[in-house]
């Protein structure tokens, strides 16, 4: 049976001390803290003894006399004889060898010091002291004890529609469990399954302490964060930034667990992270911002590091894209005799072949992949290869469906040996899906994408060639997931950085190419629209802050909005491992690009748009490694229009085969098939 | 020597220590009298700051004819020993034992078995 520990029953008490206006902490606070506990043993045992807890309490309220609502000293300090009793408790725990004191340690030193006003209180009601000490030692709750709750308030700017369920709640008690009240006061923007939340603790007296920003995930992704920030993060932080000051909360019996970062200097109005601050006050000031106070503090400790780094882009982004394939599941006697089979160390170009011809239902076997996340509420195992550096290891996702997580237990870092399956989806049909929920009529095997009158390469067709690239680029400390969701906009308008879940050391230009996709996606589309024309027409403003020409725009919140951007490519001009060389930025923008048309989270534009600068980065990357006569793209006299044509002839032949008929039969079909 | 214990409020448990040869309160040899001074001031002998139902002279504490007496000096909220469910208040001088509960403005305080001048 748990009991209650003591860091519970001392936030009760405190609770207690402040409605009788006493401010200290006395035996006598502790005490009521206790007999509060439904089905603790404090309370069982005097019922035992024919008193109710609630006549004890106001005994013992009575004897204690309300204080006045004059304070004369600050906090609310621990009296001596509290000291003593948590000093014998302590002793009691550590005989025991209980970590922390519970109830039945409390009880039974007040009752070992006999001089307490509560004891006073006990004796005047004739209650037998002795017996009570023999039965604290061996008393067992027939239920478990639960505490008072923390109360849970939610601030006018959550969302009432935003729930957070009971498991979460729980996790979130847990880490305030010092506190008695707590508000949240919104629900931040995040992705995926966590819950990220200001919350504004309450003291006990109505104070309010500093915002915090709280995330709440599976718990395996928690420890992970923290200790990414314990080995990534905690040493190259600036003076004023959010930091986790404390460990995770991971409570035995929750698969959940918690985080809380605390905002150094906060006050006034609660954080607001960016995404949620451009929709509520727009852009204006926001790209000075990011280049002063997220740029200019992070830099020394990560962007600035830039170690030489070559490495081929999938080393770095394939774990993006949607995983290689999809699978079901199924049992080892329904394979044919020489299923295909995909072992790590995985074979590249073997698998670039493979994967052209293998259909939906086709068996499969994978050896050797790594458990990277366990998605218990589908039914999904997320595998990758597991094998090389931080982001390598993540490459040749594998979902895996229909697990049984009752009958199997897996763990995060776990070596399958063997997984037996048929193929549901490759990442190509993914793609394609996502593709037809921006355009129903999207041909996949066109090689260019008219946009206006400029043809863009087509993405679906050469990320491939993309990810088999090498760059030759720099290596930095990076956030690893710099959205505009996980930028805080603190006090005196300085930005922190918070979720450091993906932190680690990877190609130093990723989080900017992630943050332009953020700005676009997120900040400027929502301006602008959903429909193509608009979306082509805000692609060639990004062109134009490429070129470095005015941008093709009269709406000036639109213009403002861009001109973040444009502060994001100053920043990446920075970041640039060769001066000039825009390759490294726009492989990574291509494949961050082409990720966020997959992304349910962001608005129909965004995807478009996120399609279209896709296509544009691919050219800007053939077009700076071969650049033809009669295109020069970095001479502003050429009027920019003009360098968008884009041939067929200019174009590097890809490295993969463009798809045959037959391959492109199927995924048509399975179009037709959707609408229908 | 006398032992005071505090019993309540926020300096519950605090053990004073009063002696008669370092100039604790008013010490008289010829009569074998002391007096100690109970209150808010800053120069009592007990100064119970911390209890605003304290007056700033509230209560004397006796040391004569070989015992203890608690004297209330017209305190506005008074001084009060245990007596039954409800609590007397003190009026004058009475005798207070060594053990026995006694309260000024809202601190319950006792004198400690050992407190004697023997």
């Amino acid at each position: 049976m748990a009991l209650i520990p003591i860091r519970d029953i001392l936030a009760n008490a405190r609770q207690e001390s402040v409605q009788l206006q006493h401010h200290y902490l006395g035996v006598e606070h502790l005490f009521i803290a206790m007999l509060q506990i439904r089905g603790g043993i404090t309370a069982s045992l005097l019922e035992e003894q024919g008193l109710h807890a609630e006549y004890v309490m106001d005994a013992v309220r009575r004897r204690a006399e309300k204080g006045t609502a004059q304070r004369l000293w600050v906090g609310i300090p621990y009296t001596p004889r509290t000291l003593i009793i948590l000093d014998i408790a302590n002793d009691l725990a550590a005989d025991a060898e209980l970590p922390e004191s519970t109830e039945r340690e409390i009880l039974s030193a007040i009752l070992a010091e006999r001089d307490s006003l509560p004891i006073r209180v006990l004796k005047r009601l004739n209650v037998d002291i002795e017996k009570l000490i023999k039965s604290a030692q061996t008393y067992t709750p027939i239920r478990d004890s639960q505490p008072l709750d923390i109360r849970v308030e939610f601030g006018d700017l959550f969302d009432p529609h935003e729930s957070i369920d009971g498991e979460q709640l729980f996790v979130l008690r847990r880490i305030f469990n010092e506190y008695t009240r707590i508000r949240v006061d919104r629900r931040l923007t995040g992705f995926r399954n966590a819950l990220i939340l200001v919350v504004t603790p309450i003291q006990a007296d109505g104070r309010e302490d500093s915002a915090v920003v709280v995330k709440i995930d599976q718990s395996d992704n928690i420890l992970d964060e923290y200790q990414r920030y314990e080995s990534f993060v905690k040493m190259a932080l600036p003076l004023q930034t959010a930091r986790l000051e404390d460990r995770p909360v991971a409570p035995e019996s929750s698969r959940l667990a918690g985080l809380k970062y605390t905002l150094v200097a906060s006050g006034g109005a609660p954080p607001l992270d960016l995404r949620t601050r451009v929709q509520m006050l727009g852009t204006g000031g926001l790209g000075g911002m990011l280049h002063r106070e997220l740029y200019e503090q992070f830099r020394r400790a990560w962007w600035q590091q830039k170690r030489p780094y070559r490495f081929q882009a999938w080393q770095e982004y394939d774990w993006l894209m949607p995983p290689v394939l999809t699978i079901d599941v199924c049992e080892p006697e329904e394979l044919p005799a020489n299923p295909f089979s995909l072992r790590v160390p995985v074979n590249r170009a073997r698998l670039n072949t493979k994967m052209k011809f293998l259909q939906c239902g086709d068996p499969i076997v994978i050896e050797n992949f790594v458990v990277q996340r366990i998605d218990r509420d589908n039914g999904v195992l997320k595998l990758a290869a597991g094998y090389g550096a931080e982001a390598d290891k993540r490459a040749y996702r594998i979902d895996v469906r229909g697990c049984n997580f009752e009958k199997q237990t897996y763990y995060r870092g776990q070596t399958l040996d063997r997984v037996v399956g048929k193929v549901w989806k490759t990442r190509l049909e993914m793609m394609a899906d996502a593709m037809v929920e921006l355009e129903p009529d999207f041909d996949f095997s066109a090689r260019t994408i008219p946009c206006g009158d400029l043809q863009l390469p087509n993405p679906i067709l050469l990320y491939e060639d993309m990810l088999e690239r090498y760059v030759n680029g720099s290596m930095s400390k990076i956030h690893g997931d710099m959205h505009l969701g996980n930028i805080i906009a603190g006090p005196n308008q300085s930005l922190w950085l918070i979720d450091f879940g993906q932190t680690r050391d990877g190609h130093t230009l990723f989080d900017w190419a992630s943050l332009e996709i953020s700005m676009l996606g997120d900040g400027v589309m929502p301006l602008a629209g959903v429909r193509w024309d608009i979306a082509r027409q805000i692609l060639a403003c990004v062109a134009a802050i490429s070129s470095r020409q005015p941008m093709p725009l009269e709406n000036i919140s639109l213009l403002s909005a861009m001109s973040t951007v444009s502060t994001i490519r100053d920043i990446a001009r920075e970041c640039l491992t060769t001066p000039d060389d825009w390759s490294e930025y726009f492989i990574a923008v291509a494949l961050c690009a082409l990720r966020a048309i997959t992304w349910k989270s962001m608005p129909l534009g965004g995807r478009r748009l996120m399609f279209l600068l896709s296509g544009l980065a691919i050219h800007e990357v053939l077009n700076q490694e071969n650049p033809s006569g009669e295109k020069p793209s970095a001479d502003p006299s050429v009027p920019m229009t003009d360098r968008f044509v884009f041939s067929v002839p200019g174009l590097t032949p890809p490295k993969t085969e463009l798809l045959s008929d037959e391959e492109n039969f199927t995924l048509r079909d399975k179009r037709r098939d959707k609408k229908l | 020597m006398l032992d005071l214990m505090i019993m309540s409020g926020v300096d519950d448990g605090l053990q004073l220590h009063y002696r008669t040869d370092n100039s604790d309160g008013q010490w008289e040899t010829e009569a074998n009298r002391w007096l100690i001074s109970i209150g808010r001031r800053e120069d009592s002998d007990l100064c119970l700051r911390n209890d605003s139902f304290v007056s700033r002279l509230h209560a004397y504490l006796r040391w004569e004819q070989e015992r203890w007496w608690l004297q209330d000096l017209k305190s506005t909220n008074g001084t009060f020993v245990e007596a039954g469910d409800e609590d007397a208040r003190v009026t004058g001088t009475i005798p207070i034992e060594p053990g026995e509960m006694f309260r000024v403005g809202h601190t319950w305080m006792r004198i400690q078995n050992e407190s004697t001048l023997t």
